[in-house]
């Protein structure tokens, strides 16, 4: 821990303790009568209006992944990695189409999970644990993903040792993971909407003074996108190709205009399919509130497109572009650009600021896998007769432990291996597109030849994502390849098989007048705004009160 | 869309005009993200920055709007939207 600078890590610690203590403070916030109750810890009352939730759905949706991952693929390859930023605007009038409705019939019957609602609707308990068990296994590598953006940082901090022994090398890790686990445990939902509020201000803070200040630096926006756009036409020796594109191409392979089109499609549509999206949605009041935050929400898209530009800027500085290239990690890129162009002290703000926005998506996510596990697995099938103090005690623990499955993940594999798997897992979440979003609108689908499309989705996927290669990688080197002559991202083809076998099936087995299960949802209730139907109602702060 | 309720739908047959501009509101707020051609290229500059680039950051100010609006003209149908009236 020699060349750790004592200033910057300092202000990260102080901030941490901060956050610390708001995330047990969180227990007391808004607190209901009786805790034990997943409405309460799971879903943080189902209480939020429009402003909490924002800070809360913002927090959940811009992560790590946002921080660290999309400015890591612009600085690599260029502008296909703003993908990201056509994704956070097409997202908000995607789900502007379902969420509502989403929202509306989950309120109606109590639903937790959107497997609850799946379950409701086809009367299908096969499908729903299909539907559960998806989004655990997506919901994995994304937590490990917030991990491994920790770690970026806390490796250009110089924490953490040289030793051999990865206890000893990642203890600070350990330490900020455990602290997350005992508030998760403690505080529920409460802890990541509560720690959103200082998440937001110090990215908010950090990422407005870096946007002004950092190309001063540099020589002004001009001559970044100028070094940027030279550097990806020059030709990589390792690849004999350019090193990337500074405008999506008009070809039919590559980076193309049509592959940029398809990641941000995919993406769109996947990321309302996320348990901890819908966890953050379901939290909200009234239906009008998830409403107004598809209009607030664009404003976190400003922030990401900024963001990704940190990429043209670290490739634009060339002390920061030599560091990556020394480390070999273009996930160092934000921290390294940081490091090098602010003064320690707001180093240490923006670090921080990583850090925790690193862990209020975690929080959210071990708490959504942990509802999926309790209420569409063990209650299911192991005990139905669970009460909601028991459903609670249990979700409690599961988030414990996916946490710690997510922390072995992220310390025993390959960094680059839980990329791979979190993009993985937007090709497999995108699989419940067509039994969720399709449930919204109609109950023409088949229980069955949903499962079996699903089945196909699934697998068609993740063999094609293991097939993807390039020259420094043989396999999982990507979610595009190539079909029909186009590349295209795999999530997008993955669920077009899927919808197709479904649509077919439907009609044989509607054809043949086999079951088609009971549906307990009514029409009017995917329109409602029941007010006040969650039984426990806050204590203390008013009606949308901060 | 078989399960739109009785109610919507009525409310679309009796609003036929601001429904058929939600409908596109959001429907162009799609598209015109969605097709790339339109906007990955590099001229015209906006200052330093090329047009693919500061296409997408003008476009997200417009996609408030364009929902913004979606949400007010629902209020009109008289779906189950227009009764909230609590701010936050």
């Amino acid at each position: 821990m020699s060349n750790v600078n004592i200033t910057t890590f300092t202000i990260v610690v102080i901030l941490f303790v901060i956050v610390t203590g708001v995330g047990f403070a969180a227990a007391r916030w808004r607190r209901a009568e009786n805790m034990m109750h997943l409405d309460e810890w799971g879903l943080g009352g189902r209480g939020f209006g429009t402003f909490i939730t924002w800070f809360l759905l913002g927090g959940d949706l811009y992560t790590a992944y946002t921080f660290i991952a999309v400015p890591a693929l612009v600085f690599g390859s260029g502008s296909i990695g703003f993908f990201a930023v056509a994704y956070t605007i097409m997202v908000f009038p995607v789900v502007f189409i379902f969420l509502p409705r989403l929202w509306s019939v989950c309120r109606a019957h109590g639903y937790v999970t959107p497997a609850d609602f799946i379950r409701g609707r086809y009367g299908s308990r096969g499908l729903a644990l299909a539907s559960a068990f998806t989004g655990i296994l997506a919901l994995m590598p994304y937590i490990a993903l917030q991990l491994v953006g920790i770690q970026a940082v806390l490796t250009v901090m110089g924490v953490g040792t040289s030793s051999d022994n990865t206890f000893v090398k990642d203890l600070p890790l350990f330490v900020a993971f455990l602290v997350l686990a005992i508030f998760t445990y403690v505080s529920g939902l409460r802890a990541p909407a509560l720690i959103a509020f200082v998440k937001d201000t110090l990215i908010y803070l950090f990422v407005i003074v870096a946007v002004f200040y950092i190309p001063t630096r540099l020589g002004g926006w001009g001559h970044i996108f100028g070094v940027a756009q030279a550097h990806y036409a020059s030709v990589n020796p390792l690849t004999n190709k350019p090193f990337g594109t500074f405008i999506p191409t008009s070809g039919s392979v590559g980076s193309t205009r049509f592959d940029f089109a398809s990641l941000a499609l995919g993406s769109a549509v996947a990321l309302f399919l996320y348990p901890h999206a819908i966890t953050g949605t379901l939290a909200a009041k009234r239906r009008s509130v998830v409403k107004r935050n598809m209009i607030y929400l664009p404003m976190y898209s400003v922030l990401l497109a900024l963001i990704a530009l940190f990429g043209y800027m670290a490739i634009a500085d060339p002390t920061t572009a030599a560091n990556i290239k020394k480390a070999g990690n273009a996930q160092l890129a934000v921290p390294y650009l940081f490091q090098h162009m602010f003064p320690s002290w707001f180093t240490g703000i923006a670090f921080a600021g990583i850090i925790i926005g690193a862990l209020v998506p975690a929080a959210i996510m071990s708490i959504a896998a942990a509802n999926l596990f309790t209420r569409n697995v063990f209650t299911e099938f192991f005990k139905p007769d669970a009460s909601p103090a028991l459903q609670t005690r249990m979700s409690q623990w599961v988030s414990l432990v996916v946490k710690l499955g997510a922390l072995l993940f992220a310390v025993e594999l390959p960094h680059t291996f839980s990329i791979n798997l979190q993009l993985l897992g937007g090709i497999w979440i995108l699989q419940l597109g067509p039994m969720l979003i399709g449930g919204l609108f109609t109950r023409w689908f088949h229980r069955w030849a949903l499962l079996t499309g699903w089945l196909a989705g699934m697998v068609f996927g993740t063999l094609a994502a293991y097939n993807v290669a390039t020259p420094t990688a043989s396999h999982w080197a990507g979610s595009s390849d190539i079909e029909f002559g186009h590349t295209v991202y795999i999530g997008l083809s993955a669920v077009l098989i899927n919808l197709v076998i479904a649509v077919v099936l439907t009609l044989i087995l509607r054809a043949a007048k086999v079951p088609e299960g009971a549906d307990e949802t009514l029409p009017h209730q995917y329109t409602a705004d029941p007010d006040g139907v969650p039984a426990p109602t806050p204590a203390g702060v008013g009606a949308g009160g901060v | 869309m078989t399960q739109a309720t009785a109610r919507s739908r009525s409310a679309i047959a009796a609003h036929p005009v601001i429904s058929t501009a939600i409908a596109i509101l959001v429907a162009a707020d799609i598209f015109f993200s969605l097709y790339t051609p339109l906007y990955a290229r590099l001229t015209p500059k906006l200052g330093d920055f090329p047009f693919f680039y500061w296409y997408l950051l003008i476009f997200m100010p417009i996609t408030s709007l364009a929902l913004w609006l979606a949400m007010t003209l629902q209020k009109r149908l008289g779906t189950p939207d227009n009764t909230s009236e609590d701010a936050r």
